[in-house]
């Protein structure tokens, strides 16, 4: 391979052993481009001395082959290839405490560079990003659809078996356990709370606006047309109430 | 541990004027001198206390003066928090004033405490009932969608920050569905993360022309903009924040003796090492060294509150990982957490104040007789704990039973007799299936616009 333009970067990044297509120079140059133009990255890389503390007491560098100090280390060199390959893996092991953030004698936030990876995977949408991501598919359903990230009927025992018997200490149907909670807002089980219907509409104009709806039909297509489904019924729901409004106030 | 005049019983028992008990009933005095004891300790402090982070403080700003000079340019409205909210100053990592509201108070609540562990609050709700603060609790509210950006990557800043400003400016127009002036109720965040995340997103959106430029788009076409203007409150404040200023008023109401009770607490990370200058510190709990809330609560209550070495540590929820690397997850709570909290403070119960936190750290004990070293602790909010000694019903309000964790050890210890409270509870359900279940506040009041609005004037 040759170096490219007289820099240590090289022309393609590939694995000589595996089958996977290499990457070009264009493509590394346009994912580290989109990670620095976000507006926080100058804010969250101020400079690195290499001193370690964010790994030291960084939850994630004690169970993966993860650490912050790499990660802004890959940033402030503008090592792409290095940047493109903790892309693959490493920086999902992030547990997004920002203990490194509030450590730093910097003022770096490597969790919150880590963000700006991700977005970055997911926006070219890596491999990595959609097999990483499909666990959490329901999390996305229920939020891009409700407004609520996570509903009771989601937290079972069958869904959590590693939580032993006593998700519930009481024997009782959901919906009466739910009922007993008193507060008129929760008693809901498919949502956390009852979520009103203009507030779901509202949300559904934020994620058009900002690109959310894009970046979930480059990671999950399928996901992306159901919850665009589910918009579709619920604006509809929404306009007909405001019909019936309109008629209520004309008689 | 620095030798500190004190007036504290052999035992430790009494702690007035003492600000940090240590290891608990069994705690003694090194009897080091101060110059030794300062040695000791010096390296712990330039390491985890507060003190590390001052060393930044020169390169800090108080984003607020932003937003004044903000206001003033005609660019944002601030909605302020005025008398009427009875704000208490509290004072911030760096000496700074942060003004609580105590009043009229608009609970944005939190996804992962509605769904999965609801006496967290039911029991700040119950708090505000019965010492007569007045709030709403509301339907029109997304999620802060933070959890799932810091768990998946979808999302952006410019979504996090039109939901921020989307969710706040309801807060300060929910009035009007019962015919109140605009700004009459503060929001209060329920939610460490998105307490976090929204003082993360209103210091971007301070900087940040361009993005205010892009969320103005978004908030116009919400009709969402206040005089054309964005809204952005005067502060950002979570629940556990309003418990730290009133926690000499709730523990008036206590009703049960817990001094016997060690307790070791875990400070969520996103409430104090995000945006940290924004944390509060308090020269009287902990000797200002460390984030002040929850801890102070259970001082005031009496509780013992028992240090562990790695309280500096997050629980494990990791966001990603509570769904698909539980293995980290669990690992990290019960290696990192619960088993050192059991073991070296020999701690009754854990206290947390933040949704990830308290679901990571209840639900993941169970899990450790696969390893043949089981390890328990009863864990609960702060907010659920101060209810409890308050005499709040433990299932109908702290709504134990959603809580995996051994809380029935813990209320023994206090001299609950938690299987009468159930007993009483299971009748209860047949109440609530017969549709006569009990609301903390008229249900009514929930529905502020849309389908199954029923307008209700109030008197101011």
């Amino acid at each position: 391979m040759s170096e490219a333009h007289g820099t240590r970067v090289q022309e393609h990044i590939g694995d000589p052993v595996s089958e996977a297509p290499v990457v070009s120079r264009d493509t590394l140059e346009e994912i580290f481009d989109d990670i620095q133009s976000d507006l926080r990255y100058d804010f969250e890389l101020n400079g690195c001395l290499n001193c370690g503390i964010c790994t030291a007491t960084c939850p994630a560098a004690h169970y993966y082959d993860f650490s912050p100090r790499e990660i802004v280390q890959l940033l402030w060199t503008e090592n792409l290839e290095g940047i493109y390959d903790a892309m693959q893996e490493k920086i999902w092991a992030c547990a997004q405490c920002y203990t490194c953030a509030a450590r730093c004698p910097f003022g770096n936030s490597p969790g919150g560079l880590v963000m700006l990876m991700r977005e970055a995977a997911i926006k070219h949408g890596m491999n990595s990003a959609k097999e990483v991501l499909r666990p959490f598919s329901r999390v996305m359903l229920k939020l891009v659809s409700t407004g609520n990230q996570l509903s009771p009927d989601m937290i079972t025992a069958d869904h959590f078996p590693d939580w032993g018997p006593n998700v519930t200490k009481i024997e009782a149907p959901l919906e009466t356990l739910r009922k007993a909670i008193p507060m008129a807002t929760l008693n809901t089980t498919k949502t956390a709370w009852e979520v009103n219907m203009r507030t779901s509409v509202e949300l559904y104009t934020i994620w058009e606006e900002t690109g959310v709806l894009d970046q979930l039909e480059t990671i999950d297509e399928n996901l992306f047309d159901v919850i665009t489904d589910f918009m579709d019924e619920k604006r509809d729901d929404w306009e007909d109430f405001l019909d019936e409004q309109e008629d209520e106030n004309d008689e | 541990m620095t030798s500190k005049t004190s007036d504290k019983g052999e035992n430790g028992e009494n702690n007035g004027g003492e600000r940090f008990t240590g290891h608990g009933a069994e705690w003694r005095d090194s009897g080091l001198g101060a110059r030794d004891a300062a040695t000791a300790t010096s390296w712990v402090e330039q390491r985890i206390d507060k003190r590390a982070m001052l060393t930044n403080k020169q390169r800090v700003e108080d984003v607020r003066d932003a937003m004044w000079q903000l206001e003033k340019e005609g660019e944002i409205a601030v909605h302020r928090v005025a008398d009427e909210h009875k704000p208490v100053i509290a004072k911030t990592l760096y000496g700074w004033d942060k003004k609580v509201p105590t009043d009229r108070l608009w609970h944005h609540k939190s996804c992962g405490q509605c769904g999965n562990i609801p006496g967290y609050p039911t029991s700040l709700l119950w708090l505000m009932n019965k010492m007569g603060y007045e709030y709403l609790d509301e339907t029109d509210q997304t999620s802060c969608t933070a959890w799932n950006y810091h768990g998946s990557g979808i999302g952006n800043l410019e979504s996090l920050a039109a939901v921020f400003l989307r969710n706040f400016h309801q807060a300060y127009v929910a009035g009007r569905a019962q015919g109140l002036p605009d700004g009459y109720y503060y929001p209060l965040v329920h939610c460490g993360t998105s307490f976090g995340n929204y003082k993360e997103v209103r210091h971007y959106l301070l900087h940040s022309a361009k993005l205010r430029e892009k969320v103005k788009s978004i908030l116009g076409k919400l009709d969402r903009l206040v005089d054309g203007k964005l809204l952005i409150p005067e502060e950002v404040v979570h629940y556990s924040e309003w418990l730290h200023v009133v926690r000499d008023e709730v523990a008036k109401h206590q009703e049960i003796d817990c001094a016997h009770v060690r307790a070791t607490v875990h400070p969520a990370c996103h409430v104090y090492k995000m945006v940290p200058e924004d944390a509060i510190y308090d020269d009287d709990v902990l000797d200002g060294n460390r984030v002040a809330v929850s801890t102070s609560v259970l001082q005031a209550l009496g509780a013992q509150v028992i240090d562990y070495r790695t309280w500096y540590d997050c629980c494990g929820f990791g966001f990603r990982h509570i769904i698909s690397e539980r293995e980290f997850t669990r690992s990290f709570a019960i290696d990192r957490k619960v088993r050192v909290a059991v073991e070296e403070a020999n701690a009754d119960v854990m206290i947390g104040h933040d949704t990830g936190c308290v679901t990571t750290l209840d639900k993941n004990q169970w899990i450790s007789k696969a390893m043949g070293d089981e390890v328990s602790l009863a864990i609960l909010a702060d907010v659920q704990f101060a209810a409890l000694v308050c005499g709040a019903h433990p299932y109908k309000i702290i709504q134990s039973h959603w809580h995996a964790s051994p809380t029935e050890r813990l209320m023994e210890k206090l001299g609950i007799d938690w299987e009468a409270k159930k007993a009483e509870f299971e009748a209860y359900l047949k109440e609530v299936e017969a549709g006569r279940p009990e609301h903390l506040y008229d249900p009514r009041l929930a529905i502020t616009s849309g389908p199954g609005f029923k307008p209700i004037t109030k008197q101011t």
